[in-house]
């Protein structure tokens, strides 16, 4: 809201490198995104874009010495699906899944698919500061590692506010879907709108 | 779980236990005027074990005469509640009752087990076929039984049924 | 216009402001479900019976129904009379509704042979005052009711029991609870049911759980009812749901033959938010449920969207069609608890206009429920309306002279019932060897609002022994004798004549409840029988002599002093 150079001028394209394929560095935190992540959508459900939850779920993996590799998922926008698929791919079998709401989990390979190890699921109550946190809790499971969970936040007004947009941009990412293609791994490319001074 | 109250209070109704609950004796007639039993009707309402509704003071309470069987409903009552649910035009609503005559002799856990067993692709074709002849058998409970194997002829049609060799977690 | 720079006007920064402003609202998606109740894509209401058989139902040949088409052709519709009732015109139908002529029995004979997408036309008719007109004459119970929630941020036992008590007292028929942590669920459920006893008794409770241990407390005579069975309205989410209309049919079954009173859950909007509408209305999908309810024979059903109500709340006409499920449920005769339970909106103004097409007709439960602790308290996620509103709610009944079945009480009487029902559970809990209650929570309990205003309590102590509950096998029978011999012989006495009406059975017919002198009231002996002005229920006599009642009355009198 000020007129400083802000996040919101900040973009990010997720380039593709090729097949997802299995990671065997021990130390690496995957980080898969649904269909229309940084793609189709370009912000959460409160408006937080993209790019900024990408830049604060490295930082925070990277700060734990950790090192991050997104992936991008085609055939399902299911968080569950996502994450857990991520999670296989992992060398640490640690990722997180995110929906391009906001919706996130930090899933483990060996869990059920229906479990997890933390949950996020208010997309309106998920800022940047906590998408930090969940990159650094994700990293410090991968170094095998039990971190104090993520504090959930609870709002008894976000289902008057926000639900039938929720319900709205479930059924966008669904529609986004490509059925049958496998994951694909992506670089970020980050940059800046327009010419907007660099600050 | 109350498996061995509910196993003593199935035996305590001894040689008609096999047999539909009231063919015994044949029920009374009743209207919606009989509306409500604990009222106007007391003298028809027994517990499971054979006490009349009248039984269940405080005195017996404290005296320890009660036990938690004895605040179970009967397979009889449930005919007569599914007797004044046709009076008053709900059928579906008797229908439900009758089953649930017949579910009295099934111990909670099992009911249970039986409830999971209906969950989609929780079972096979011959698992849910031998769970309508277990009904029927063991429990004398051919309308749950007629439910299950409709059931099982719908799962198979809409693909709900459980592989017979997935391993189901 | 001379200024350079638009900016907004004084009144539109005021309008912007104000609290509606908050709520979300969406534009309508037909193709994918997100439209409450007039979409191109629903069927069209066709039916054909071949040898006692429903064979085509709304456009579908047996062969192709899905599991909701078959249980609905197999149990709910009535093949005797299906085909002539389908013939009538849903505007003849939608008449038969409002008209006092045509009694509710006679709209009943039509209505069982009518499939989900004829019910949706003759709805789809019909203004919000003529479904409240419809309300009127098909609510099943002739009494109308409410329904309160009494549960703890911090799953404190002596503040459910208390707030239980105050809501009992208050005039709430049902009260339910849920947990934070579900361990706890032995400890709250038994302080909602010794406090609702204190409060009134005869006043039934429940637990909402997930459904195998929410049936363990109900078996073990720990609560007296149950509500939390969902159900939806495609197969895919019923599917993602993990059940089936035959599971559930054989739940509802099992709960009957444990005594226990048992309704469905469903509501508007489940599906779309679970984005598996498969391109219906969310009112059409609805009207599935229903008389899905309707064919396993369970007596009553909540629903009025519930937990989804933001999605309706969202698109055009969305309370319009949250109003008609509400009647639908009626004009199939199932109980009908009517929502109006989880937070809806930021407007008060909103949040009251939501209420009226159930408050005004009256519904077997206006709320299912209404919070009776701070909406902060809410263990289900708020509700509607809290004990905040307790005054402006009594106050629309004496304005409007409409039984939403709240009254205005008395402090010192409140005072007493908390006291009482905190004292009751400290000393049940002493009995039975659970973690003490002390005297300052008692204390805290009689003068508290929030779970803010009581002494914390040592949790790890209280789970384990919530374990303990189960593990020694404590059932009801139990409660009462506890509460007989530490001397709280009305409510030990309460607690017995509820634990004796599962023997009887009488709780489980249509809209049951209990009055305080454990007469059951149902849709069998407090028939609906209104037919026009002056006739079924009106607010008068005692009832509405207490409901003048308010926290300030000036006396005519004396109007130097105010009655109440």
């Amino acid at each position: 809201m000020t007129a400083a150079t802000t996040a919101s001028d900040r973009t990010v394209t997720l380039r593709e490198v090729g097949p997802a394929g299995r990671g065997t560095r021990p130390d690496e935190v995957v980080v898969a995104v649904s269909p229309a992540f940084a793609g189709h959508f370009t912000k959460t459900i409160v408006d937080v874009p993209h790019v900024e939850v990408l830049r604060q779920v490295l930082a925070g993996i990277e700060e734990q010495g950790v090192t991050a590799r997104i992936i991008r998922v085609f055939d399902t926008a299911d968080l569950a699906a996502i994450a857990h698929g991520g999670a296989k791919l992992s060398g640490s079998g640690i990722a997180v899944g995110m929906l391009s709401r906001g919706t996130t989990m930090i899933h483990q390979k060996d869990l059920p698919r229906l479990s997890n190890l933390e949950l996020f699921p208010q997309s309106p109550l998920l800022d940047a500061p906590v998408f930090r946190m969940i990159g650094s809790n994700a990293a410090q499971y991968a170094k095998g590692e039990s971190p104090q969970p993520v504090p959930t936040r609870n709002d008894q007004m976000a289902r008057p506010r926000w639900q039938a947009k929720a319900a709205l941009l479930h059924l966008k990412e669904f529609e986004c879907i490509q059925a049958g293609r496998p994951a694909v791994e992506v670089e970020p490319v980050f940059g800046r709108v327009g010419s907007r001074p660099l600050a | 779980m109350q498996r061995g109250a509910c196993h003593s209070g199935a035996s305590l109704r001894g040689p008609t236990e096999s047999e539909p609950a009231l063919s015994a004796s044949p029920p009374p007639e009743l209207t919606t005027a009989d509306y409500p039993l604990s009222i106007n009707r007391p003298e028809l309402l027994h517990t499971p074990s054979g006490k009349p509704i009248t039984a269940l003071t405080m005195d017996a309470v404290v005296s320890g005469e009660l036990s938690a069987e004895d605040l179970r409903i009967a397979p009889e009552t449930l005919q007569l509640q599914a007797q004044l649910a046709d009076a008053s035009g709900r059928p579906q609503l008797a229908a439900n009752f009758r089953r649930a005559a017949e579910m009295t002799a099934i111990p909670d856990a099992e009911v249970l087990a039986m409830y999971n067993a209906l969950r989609p692709r929780a079972s096979t074709a011959a698992q849910l076929a031998e769970l309508a002849d277990r009904l029927e058998r063991a429990y004398s409970a051919p309308v749950c039984a007629a439910l299950v194997r409709e059931a099982a002829e719908v799962y198979a049609r809409r693909d709900l049924l459980a592989r017979p060799t997935a391993d189901v977690g | 216009m001379t200024t350079t720079e638009p900016r907004p006007s004084i009144r539109t920064e005021l309008l912007e402001s104000r609290p509606v402003n908050l709520d979300g609202f969406v534009e309508e998606w037909p193709e994918k479900g997100l439209v409450a109740m007039e979409s191109d894509f629903d069927p069209a209401p066709s039916i054909r019976v071949e040898d006692g058989r429903v064979v085509e139902l709304d456009g579908r040949a047996r062969a192709d129904f899905d599991f909701m088409d078959t249980f609905i052709a197999n149990h709910a519709i009535d093949v005797a009379s299906a085909e002539a009732s389908m013939a009538i015109p849903s505007a003849q139908i939608a008449r038969m509704l409002i008209d006092p002529g045509v009694s509710r029995g006679e709209v009943l004979a039509v209505t069982r042979g009518l499939t989900p997408a004829k019910v949706l036309d003759v709805v789809k008719l019909m203004n919000v005052v003529e479904i409240m007109q419809g309300m009127q004459k098909m609510r099943a119970r002739r009494t109308p009711a409410n329904q309160g929630h009494s549960t703890s941020a911090r799953d404190n036992p002596i503040q459910v029991a208390a707030d239980a008590a105050e809501g009992a007292l208050r005039g709430f028929a049902e009260l339910e609870t849920t947990l934070g942590v579900l361990r706890y669920a032995p400890l709250v459920a038994i302080a909602l049911q010794v406090g609702a006893q204190v409060g009134r008794s005869g006043v039934l409770t429940q637990c909402a759980l997930e459904e195998a241990t929410e049936l363990e407390l109900g078996m073990r005579g720990i609560t007296a009812y149950a509500e939390t069975i969902s159900i939806y309205g495609t197969e895919s989410v019923f599917v993602d749901g993990d059940d089936t209309p035959w599971s559930k049919a054989f739940l509802a079954s099992a709960y009957a033959s444990r005594g226990i009173k048992m309704r469905f859950t469903s509501g508007t909007g489940s599906e779309v938010q679970m984005g598996n509408a498969e391109g219906k209305s969310m009112l059409y999908l609805e009207i599935r449920c229903i008389l899905m309810a309707k064919g396993a024979g369970v007596q009553g059903l909540q629903n009025g969207s519930i937990s989804c109500i933001g999605v309706p709340g969202a698109v055009p006409g969305g309370i319009r069609a949250v109003a008609a499920e509400n009647l639908v449920a009626s004009m199939v005769d199932l109980e009908c608890a009517s929502g109006n339970d989880q937070s809806f909106s930021h407007s008060s103004m909103r949040r009251t206009a939501r209420l009226m097409p159930q408050l005004l007709p009256g519904t077997d439960f206006v709320c299912s429920g209404y919070s009776a602790v701070p909406n902060a308290d809410n263990m289900f996620a708020g509700s509607n309306f809290d004990t905040e509103d307790y005054d402006d709610w009594n106050t629309i009944q004496r304005d409007l002279q409409v039984d939403g079945g709240l009254r205005h009480v008395r402090e010192p009487e409140i005072l007493q019932a908390r006291n009482t029902a905190a004292r009751a559970l400290q000393a049940l809990f002493a009995h039975l060897d659970l973690p003490a209650i002390s005297d300052e929570e008692v204390e805290a309990a009689t003068y508290a609002d929030s779970s803010n205003d009581y002494p914390l309590r040592d949790v790890l102590a209280d789970l384990k022994g919530a374990q303990s509950v189960m593990e020694r096998g404590i059932t009801g029978l139990d409660l009462v004798r506890g509460l007989e011999t530490t001397g709280f012989h009305d409510v030990a006495q309460s607690l017995l004549n509820v634990l004796r009406q599962r023997v009887s059975g009488d709780l489980l017919q249509t809209s049951a409840v209990l009055t305080p002198d454990f007469t059951p009231l149902s849709a069998i002996n407090d028939v609906n029988d209104y037919a026009g002005p002056g006739t079924g229920y009106r607010l008068a006599g005692e009832r509405w002599e207490e409901l003048k009642k308010l926290r300030h009355v000036t006396s005519a009198t004396n109007p130097e002093t105010e009655v109440g």
